[in-house]
């Protein structure tokens, strides 16, 4: 057998291992009633951002914290907590990727949110907010 | 019925149509003949001859149309021809002229006739050049052209199915239905344009796509050549040109992905030059293909080995660039890019399959077919030799693009993976960990393996000189990085060792360009790229390493607080400073004020300027050691519904940048539109010492002051001149500044000239002073009535995030150092006289 076949079956052996492990740092798209179930695992969730109920954001008592409410594709409504600024124009969005977790006491943190802004003659819209 | 339109002006369009049906069947045409060419090559060597000049003169007559439909695009956006849809999506009257052309690549169709147009140039050059092998790689470069050229065609057939889409489609044909178009005088109507995305209006934007799409158009000319040395079962010719094109190719297409950075770092707000975002990965995948299959070719050409790996490489480099334009262009990342590429049907996304797919199949077809022809050497490479560790470093490269490919193809495979598994899967939480994890290893190997490989020779070296040098070198570098490590401190085993990589790269390549190679210039490009790649690993180390937020009040580091919740941990840790206008602020070592906003009027965006000045004091003596101003910026683009986009301002040192953006903003110009409601109230004083208070603070009476000394006043013959001298305190900063409105009697009439003080928003004037007469309670004295007006203090601020990005000039420094030595590389091979003919292959 070569060197160079021994070096190379090395780097695929030590490839196949990292692509494995590549895997399991992968997330899920959840909705709110699975990602609950894991309380501290953080996932991916797709809703729709609630605008007729509150959304607060007062930079002056606490620049990164912001709340508001969305509903995944079950129907399930939960209150959001984002620990960053409140994202420019969210209230112009619908469609919204939101990356976090629940705590322990029910709650769900959201730490990167992602805007899809409806348009009539535009194309899609797409807008990040990111927490600190 | 037809209506007749009013002011459209159609000669452009049609002009531009007509040279795209031209320049595909001239392609077509072109490739044809170049395809008879090579098939009479043997048999009738003057048909051939025809065949070839037939090719050429398609070849031409089609690089003539395309740079025709350029200019006919071009004219229509110069001259804001409206009636284009092209022109009214992507500019607009008062765009400035610089931007004109950056109006190309916002959109689908001028991105597409970019790269056709960079195609042709190239192939002109290869005609011109490729001498023994022009004919089939004329032929492979004008088949990708028809297969390019049908993304601007433009058939529509229905609503959601169509093949290409033209730039020159109108507007009224592309919004039928819309009841304006049923006027014959809408133009009327349609005065402006959406103009340009405002992200795009910046110089680094006007530069890069050009470059970039230069740098994916040139992968197309190595991919000729490998498949065209298939082909004629020649496998030396295309050794020297698919070299050189190689070289080229690494150096523009790298410097395109850093100034994609560049810009990225200087306009947007992800807080740096790489995301590793799927739009940049797309980009990077094929570079790091190509720099692979240029090295696995130079072993090739010094040993006669790994022709096959070669091909592979790069013919793959070439498919990438199309399966990046897949990723990128059909809305496919949709959710996991920041880049706002969005859908444009699912005709889009077949077309390109189908494009791949047949490239995929010619490549892999040409492959097979010559698979027992491909020379292979069967004896084994000595492990100390260059060919051997160029190899290995190749494959490491390769592996890296592999996971970066699989990581940002999720969206592709994901379907698939559901179906099997069950499981949606999604990016990974921490992108950036999750690829830094990975590929700082190959960071490390590469890095270790560009320096290492120059002190060997192709075939044999002799291990003990190799021994000796590199020991030597190592043990400068291992001091080098304990240094560094020390006075950055680097802690994290990792990248201390990436630390040591890169050192080590940048000592051993020095040591190599001055003892072995004695500087000469010819010689040096493999040490002067090496030594520059060595050098972007260790800016990149320096710069992400140590980038911290400076922007709150504390520390830079993260701390768990042992707070009881996530959240009040998250704040205790935020990285978002509130700035109340005018109110200094204590950030790091700078004490920070939001000045002032300014207003500026670029095209049909308003851009609003925040001044935001920087104080470093020294503690001891408290005099202003450091001052600077920085001016981010909140953009309200006509583009996405005036939705506001913030733009970054950094300042510049040797050795660090602070970089700054806001996040938020209340107040200030954006809200100064609603009518101002505060109005002037009149507070009486009769002695110095006499308080007024205000919203923010208080004013102390100073006194009177007879001769008025003002720049804004100037006296007249009969003038009495008064000014007030007003102390103004800040209820939290204390004392700020005297202020001094004045009155005037001038010919009997009271004229008065108002003091303010912006940073407390406080308007001051005097509306009289009279004396009031002694009387049975008071003694004589003044009545001097000051209005004073306070807009709504302390409700102007922004929200900033400052980071500080440690020595990424270096960074920088190390992309110039290796395109410079790409070039001479380039320089240095097509001076060489027959390098591309190589020793008989053993057999």
């Amino acid at each position: 057998m070569k060197k160079t076949h021994i070096i190379l079956l090395l780097l695929i052996a030590s490839s196949i291992a990292v692509i494995a492990s590549v895997f399991a740092d992968f997330s899920t798209y959840e909705t709110f009633g699975s990602a609950s179930s894991h309380p501290g695992k953080t996932y991916y969730v797709i809703g729709n951002l609630q605008k007729d109920k509150d959304m607060i954001y007062d930079p002056k008592i606490d620049a990164n914290h912001f709340t508001f409410f969305a509903k995944d594709k079950e129907g399930k409504m939960e209150k959001i907590i984002f620990n960053g600024e409140k994202p420019r124009d969210i209230e112009k969005s619908e469609q919204i990727v939101m990356q976090g977790s629940y705590d322990h006491e029910g709650k769900f943190h959201c730490s990167r949110i992602q805007m899809k802004c409806p348009s009539k003659y535009k194309k899609d819209m797409v807008a990040e907010g990111k927490s600190s | 019925m037809d209506t007749q339109f009013i002011g459209e002006h159609l000669r452009p369009g049609q002009l531009g149509h007509f040279f795209v049906i031209t320049s595909f069947v001239a392609s077509l045409l072109s490739a044809f003949s170049y395809f008879r060419a090579v098939r009479t090559e043997q048999t009738d060597p003057s048909k051939s001859r025809s065949w070839t000049l037939l090719g050429r003169g398609g070849f031409v007559l089609h690089a003539i149309s395309i740079i025709s439909i350029f200019i006919a695009l071009f004219y229509i956006i110069e001259n804001h021809l409206f009636e284009y849809h092209y022109a009214w999506e992507h500019s607009s009257l008062a765009l400035p002229g610089k931007y004109l052309l950056a109006c190309f690549w916002e959109g689908q169709e001028g991105s597409f006739m970019l790269w056709t147009f960079w195609h042709a140039i190239l192939g002109l050059v290869v005609m011109k050049t490729a001498k023994g092998l022009e004919t089939r790689t004329m032929a492979i470069i004008a088949l990708v052209q028809v297969f390019l050229g049908t993304m601007i065609f433009g058939f529509y057939f229905g609503p959601e199915f169509h093949i290409g889409s033209s730039p020159f489609i109108l507007l009224r044909d592309s919004m039928t239905g819309a009841p304006i178009f049923s006027m014959p005088n809408y133009l009327d109507f349609v005065t402006d344009g959406n103009g340009l995305n405002v992200s795009l209006q910046n110089y680094w934007m006007v530069i890069h796509p050009p470059v970039l799409f230069l740098g994916f158009a040139a992968t197309l000319i190595p991919f000729a050549f490998c498949i065209a040395a298939l082909w004629k079962k020649d496998y030396q010719l295309f050794v020297k040109p698919t070299l050189a094109w190689s070289l080229f190719n690494g150096a523009v297409l790298g410097t395109g992905i850093m100034m994609g950075g560049a810009w990225a770092y200087e306009s947007l707000n992800f807080g740096g030059y790489w995301a590793w975002d799927p739009v940049e990965n797309a980009s990077l995948v094929p570079w790091l293909t190509l720099i692979a299959g240029l090295h696995v070719l130079l072993v090739y050409r010094s040993t006669q080995r790994a022709l096959t790996m070669s091909i592979v490489l790069l013919t793959l480099t070439h498919l990438l660039i199309w399966y990046s334009t897949f990723l990128t262009r059909t809305g496919i990342l949709g959710k996991t890019s920041v880049h706002a590429f969005t859908g444009d049907g699912k005709s889009l996304t077949y077309h390109l399959l189908i494009v791949i797919g047949l490239l995929l199949i010619l490549t892999i077809a040409m492959l097979v077919k010559r698979w027992r022809g491909i020379p292979k050497i069967k004896t084994e490479e000595e492990t100390i030799s260059r060919e051997f560790w160029m190899f290995i470093g190749s494959v490491v490269l390769f592996l890296s693009s592999i996971q970066i490919a699989i990581t940002t193809s999720i969206p592709v495979w994901s379907p698939l993976a559901k179906w099997i598994t069950g499981k949606d899967f999604a990016p990974p939480n921490d992108v950036m960990k999750h690829y830094n994890d990975i590929q700082v290893w190959i960071a490390v190997i590469v890095g270790t393996l560009s320096a290492t490989v120059l002190y060997m020779k192709f075939k044999h070296s002799d291990g003990k000189v190799v021994a000796k040098r590199l020991g030597l070198t190592a043990i400068i570098a291992a001091l080098m990085a304990l240094g560094i490590g020390w006075g950055q401190h680097i802690t994290t085993w990792q990248y201390d060792i990436l630390l040591f990589a890169s050192s080590y790269g940048i000592v051993a390549n020095v040591y190599y360009g001055i003892v072995v190679q004695k500087t000469r210039l010819r010689k040096l490009g493999p040490s002067v790229a090496h030594l520059g790649f060595a050098t972007v690993l260790l800016g990149i180390l320096l710069s992400s390493y140590n980038k911290h937020s400076i922007s709150f009040n504390v520390t830079g580091e993260n701390f768990p607080f042992g707070k009881r919740t996530a959240a009040e941990n998250a704040k205790e840790n935020a990285e978002n400073t509130l700035l109340y206008h005018g109110l200094p602020t204590p950030m790091s070592e700078y004490t920070v004020t939001y000045v002032t906003d300014s207003l500026h009027i670029q095209g049909k965006d308003r851009i609003i300027y925040y001044k935001v000045n920087f104080e470093k004091t020294d503690p001891s003596t408290h005099k202003v050691v450091e001052s600077f101003t920085l001016y981010p910026d909140a953009f309200e683009n006509t583009k996405g519904q005036g939705v506001l986009t913030t733009n970054p301002s950094t300042k510049h040192y040797w050795d660090h940048d602070i970089f700054t953006y806001i996040n938020f903003m209340n107040g200030g110009l954006l809200s100064r539109s609603k009518p101002d409601t505060s109005t002037y109230t009149s507070h009486i004083v009769h002695n110095p010492g006499d308080t007024i208070f205000l919203k923010s603070g208080f004013m102390v009476f100073k006194g009177l002051n007879p001769t008025v000394n003002d720049k804004r006043y100037v006296p007249a013959d009969s003038d009495i001149a008064v000014s007030v001298r007003l102390m103004v305190f800040d209820s939290i900063s204390g004392p700020v500044k005297e202020i001094n409105p004045i009155l005037i009697i001038r010919n009997r009439m009271y004229a008065f000239i108002e003091d303010t003080l912006p940073q407390m928003d406080l308007y001051t004037h005097i509306d009289n002073i009279t004396i009031k007469p002694e009387d049975s309670v008071n003694h004589k004295q003044a009545v001097i009535d000051i209005r004073v007006k306070q807009t709504n203090p302390k409700e102007d601020f922004i929200v900033l995030k400052a980071l500080v990005f440690p020595f990424i000039n270096v960074l920088w420094l190390g992309i110039v150092v290796m395109v410079f030595g790409f070039f001479i590389s380039l320089g240095d091979l097509l001076n060489r006289k027959g390098a591309g003919s190589i020793p008989a292959v053993k057999k």
